[in-house]
């Protein structure tokens, strides 16, 4: 088990995802857009575009419009999950230390190690609680209810089921591993050096843990979960600045049409002396 | 009756009415088997349409926000289910996960059950695009049926309606068959009407050579609309434009946008550019009809076979500019009825007319009341993409799908003394309204902006 | 395909009951249609109508504009609803041997 979940299965994780998300986005690249399909209003420029493909990627513009409750709980849900993967990163890479790099803040390596901890502990439990709330609208609201088939459910119950080992993790520490640990081991793993003596693997809940995002990022390409390039996929095509034609009829001159009493009846217009 | 196993499905096309527009019908055996060939050429093709069916995370943020859905409550009027109707056998065929995993992942196997209800739901979506504005991703369902609308069209299904008009815009250019000695008549008859009712003397010219603009007006306000045609007539008139119609393309729509965007719609668009070729004009003016002038503005550049050398604007844009500059003169008075705006939703979703038509409305009216919610975010009149079918159960649905639009009318309060003006710039809207109007009893009466501004111009 | 039969000729008709040869019209065709319209009786302005209507198809090969057939008739479009209850489209060029209208009508 540790050799496979540790060891092998890892590399081919990393193929089969890259591989798998270049195939998929490469079909999306190949065909064309066709006829030019954007919604007005279109921006004006393309920093315009740039900050409505911004706020509609990132700020979820509009679900705040349309519907603050799903809002509310689909942003909390990717704001946390982003804050992990980027405390995953982050937080592996530099020991937990990462806020002391920053300059001016005074921030002690002790400190930044706290609020490192901490951090991940609350997001943890905020990614947790939202995907709950996704999943209660799943299953109680009737328009989501409609549109859902199995794997939607499915997905969200394993994300719960991935984010609450991680806060398990997290929560206890008999059964949390150090940030060391895993530096250690993906850089061995980076550098095709053997893992399987290593002690993270030794602990079940880091290789269910690991298991479990494993086979999410095997299974990410041929998945709903596309929708993260999906997002920048279909706004380049329905965001796109569009440049109307001057208006402007040729030839025409209003006042002086009026001033030569045009489409008035003749003997109206000898009246006026024209 | 037009029913397959419970869901309502317009009249459909004899064989012959779809060879006149150079479709050939499939036979039903081999119905599943061509829809699945059509559909990886067109997967191959588009783009829009693989992003479409791959992006959608079923959020469900469409469904309260279309009006069959609103209309109706049949589930399969939810936009990402429509999709999904598509989408169930794109996943199946085309997707690794739908070929593993079927049930799992929504993929269904073709059949001609699937085929059947495709042609019910793409003619239930009016192609609005309401849902493109309110999905987080901006997926474009009105592309999607688009689509389905094409394959279906392909295999031999298309309404009759769709299909006559295809017809019509093959024999003269114009969807309600109207060839060149009637619009005569009609717009001398226009003239007349003009001279008695504003007393003013406004001539059509048909086919002028060497005029700086033609004007594209709806085949439909030859018999329907006679305020539109008569206002754009004042209109050109009382600028001195140097103007004519076209009468072999006298038509602002294109239904081949609505169903089949290959042979049907490239007709009317290489009429068009004929057109302005020989009559040697300098720009291109557009009428009162919705998808007509989304399928002009967005579509004549990508469809035509030649450098397109003429801008096109739209009737309001150049009014609109008119008025900005204070070159009209206008008198508001003359349109004392309490008027609420339908916005036509290929206007304000995909050709940005919003302001325009605004600037026009504000000029010529006292009480111009906004429905809501009004704009980009209006609700379709529920006839779009000519879905105006007349056999009792399609018109039955048209009642449902227009329920969302009477309730905003009422809303409005315009209709209560029975004097409101419900101004719906497309002979689409005007179509299906005139009726809704009447099955909802609102209260008002139906008419184009031009109509309006055209009552409100001050000759002397 | 549906069909009339009058005067022992088969007239075909469309899914919408409206002919398909406009030449085979007479007034017997026209009576035959106003008993499946629930139109009791032809009077004066029906005929007035019905006669307008087929000369203007004749001449123009597509029907008028209703303004102009209110005009030319005399009958307001109320009237014309009156005496002809699916209205001048469906109801009075139905009588009329003219073909059904297409087009955002």
């Amino acid at each position: 088990m540790k050799l496979l979940i540790g060891q092998i299965l890892p590399y081919i994780t990393v193929t089969l995802f890259t591989l798998g998300v270049l195939y998929r986005l490469g079909r999306w690249v190949g065909p064309r857009i066709v006829h030019n399909i954007t919604l007005s209003p279109w921006p004006k420029t393309n920093t315009e575009v740039a900050i409505r493909v911004g706020s509609e990627a990132f700020l979820f513009r509009n679900l705040f419009r349309f519907d603050k409750a799903l809002w509310f709980g689909a942003i909390m849900m990717h704001l946390a999950l982003l804050n992990i993967i980027g405390g995953h990163v982050v937080g592996f890479g530099f020991l937990g230390e990462q806020f002391a790099l920053i300059p001016g803040l005074g921030i002690s390596p002790e400190l930044s190690t706290e609020m490192s901890d901490m951090l991940g502990t609350v997001f943890g439990i905020l990614l947790f609680v939202a995907l709950l709330y996704l999943l209660f609208r799943r299953l109680t609201l009737t328009p989501v209810k409609l549109v859902s088939k199995p794997s939607d459910n499915l997905w969200l119950i394993y994300l719960i089921v991935l984010v609450g080992v991680g806060n398990i993790m997290r929560l206890f520490h008999d059964f949390g591993v150090g940030y060391e640990q895993v530096r250690d081991y993906i850089v061995a793993l980076a550098l095709f050096q053997p893992v399987t003596h290593m002690e993270l693997l030794n602990n079940g809940f880091f290789l269910t843990h690991y298991l479990l995002v494993q086979i999410l990022l095997i299974v990410f390409p041929y998945s709903k979960l596309m929708h993260l390039f999906g997002m920048f996929a279909e706004r380049w095509i329905v965001n796109r600045v569009y440049k109307d034609p001057a208006p402007g009829i040729p030839n025409i001159d209003v006042a002086a049409a009026r001033r030569a009493g045009i489409g008035i009846p003749s003997d109206d217009a000898a009246e006026e002396g024209v | 009756m037009p029913e397959y196993k419970g869901m309502v499905q317009p009249v459909r096309a004899t064989p012959d009415e779809m060879r006149k527009i150079f479709a050939e019908p499939v036979p039903d055996e081999q119905k599943p088997e061509k829809a699945i060939e059509y559909l990886d050429e067109i997967r191959k093709k588009f783009r829009s349409f693989v992003v479409a069916m791959e992006s959608c995370v079923k959020c469900g943020q469409c469904a309260e926000n279309c009006h069959t859905y609103l209309g109706t409550r049949d589930p399969n009027n939810i936009p990402a289910n429509r999709a999904e109707l598509i989408r169930k056998i794109y996943r199946r065929y085309f997707t690794l996960e739908g070929r593993w995993f079927g049930k799992l992942v929504g993929a269904e196997d073709i059949s001609l059950d699937v085929i059947e209800q495709w042609y019910s739901y793409f003619y239930q979506c009016s192609q609005c695009r309401r849902c493109a504005h309110v999905c987080p991703f901006g997926i474009d369902t009105c592309e999607v049926t688009f689509i389905g609308r094409q394959l279906l069209h392909w295999l031999g299904i298309t309404p009759k309606l769709h299909a006559a008009v295809g017809g019509a815009m093959e024999k003269v250019g114009n969807h309600t068959g109207l060839p060149k000695p009637g619009i005569v008549d009609t717009l001398e008859f226009m003239s007349e009407e003009i001279m008695d009712e504003f007393g003013v003397e406004v001539e059509f010219p048909v086919d002028k050579p060497d005029s700086d603009i033609i004007y594209i007006p709806s085949s439909a306000d030859f018999l329907l609309n006679p305020y539109t045609l008569m206002g754009a007539g004042m209109f050109f008139t009382y600028i001195g434009a140097n103007w004519c119609i076209p009468s072999n393309v006298t038509e602002a729509g294109n239904f081949g946008l609505l169903f089949d965007q290959y042979y049907t719609q490239r007709g009317n668009v290489n009429r068009l550019l004929n057109a302005a070729h020989e009559l040697n004009v300098k720009k291109i003016v557009w009428g009162e009809c919705g998808h007509g002038w989304r399928a002009a503005k967005m579509y004549v550049p990508s469809l035509a076979d030649r450098p397109v050398r003429w801008p096109l604007t739209h009737v309001h844009d150049e009014a609109a500019e008119l008025i900005r500059r204070g070159e009209l003169k206008l008198n508001p008075e003359n349109n004392p009825e309490p008027v609420t705006l339908h916005d036509p939703c290929n206007y304000v979703r995909a050709c940005g007319l919003n302001d325009n038509m605004r600037t026009i409305m504000n000029a010529v009216t006292v009480d111009f009341r906004e429905m809501n919610p009004h704009g980009v975010d209006n609700f379709c009149c529920g006839g779009g993409s000519g879905i105006l079918f007349d056999d009792p159960e399609m018109y039955q649905r048209r009642i449902q799908l227009s329920q969302k639009k009477a309730d905003q009318v009422r809303a409005t309060g315009v209709g209560k003394d029975g004097n409101g003006i419900l101004c719906a710039p497309c002979s689409i809207c005007k179509a299906q309204l005139y009726p809704m109007v009447e099955e909802h009893e609102l209260g008002v009466h139906v008419h184009g902006l031009i109509d309006l501004l055209a009552k409100a111009l001050v000759w002397k | 395909m549906p069909c009339l039969t009058v005067n022992g000729v088969d007239i075909e008709l469309d899914e919408d009951g409206f002919m398909i040869d406009p030449d085979l019209w007479n007034e017997d065709v026209a009576r035959a249609f106003a008993d499946s319209e629930g139109i009791s009786e032809l009077n004066e302005d029906h005929w007035k109508v019905i006669n307008y209507l087929r000369d203007y198809f004749k001449q123009y090969h597509i029907a008028p504009m209703v303004r102009k057939l209110c005009q030319e008739t005399s009958c307001s479009l109320k009237y014309i609803y009156d005496l002809f209850p699916s209205g001048p489209a469906k109801g009075a060029c139905k009588l009329a041997g003219l073909p059904k209208p297409t087009g955002c009508v």
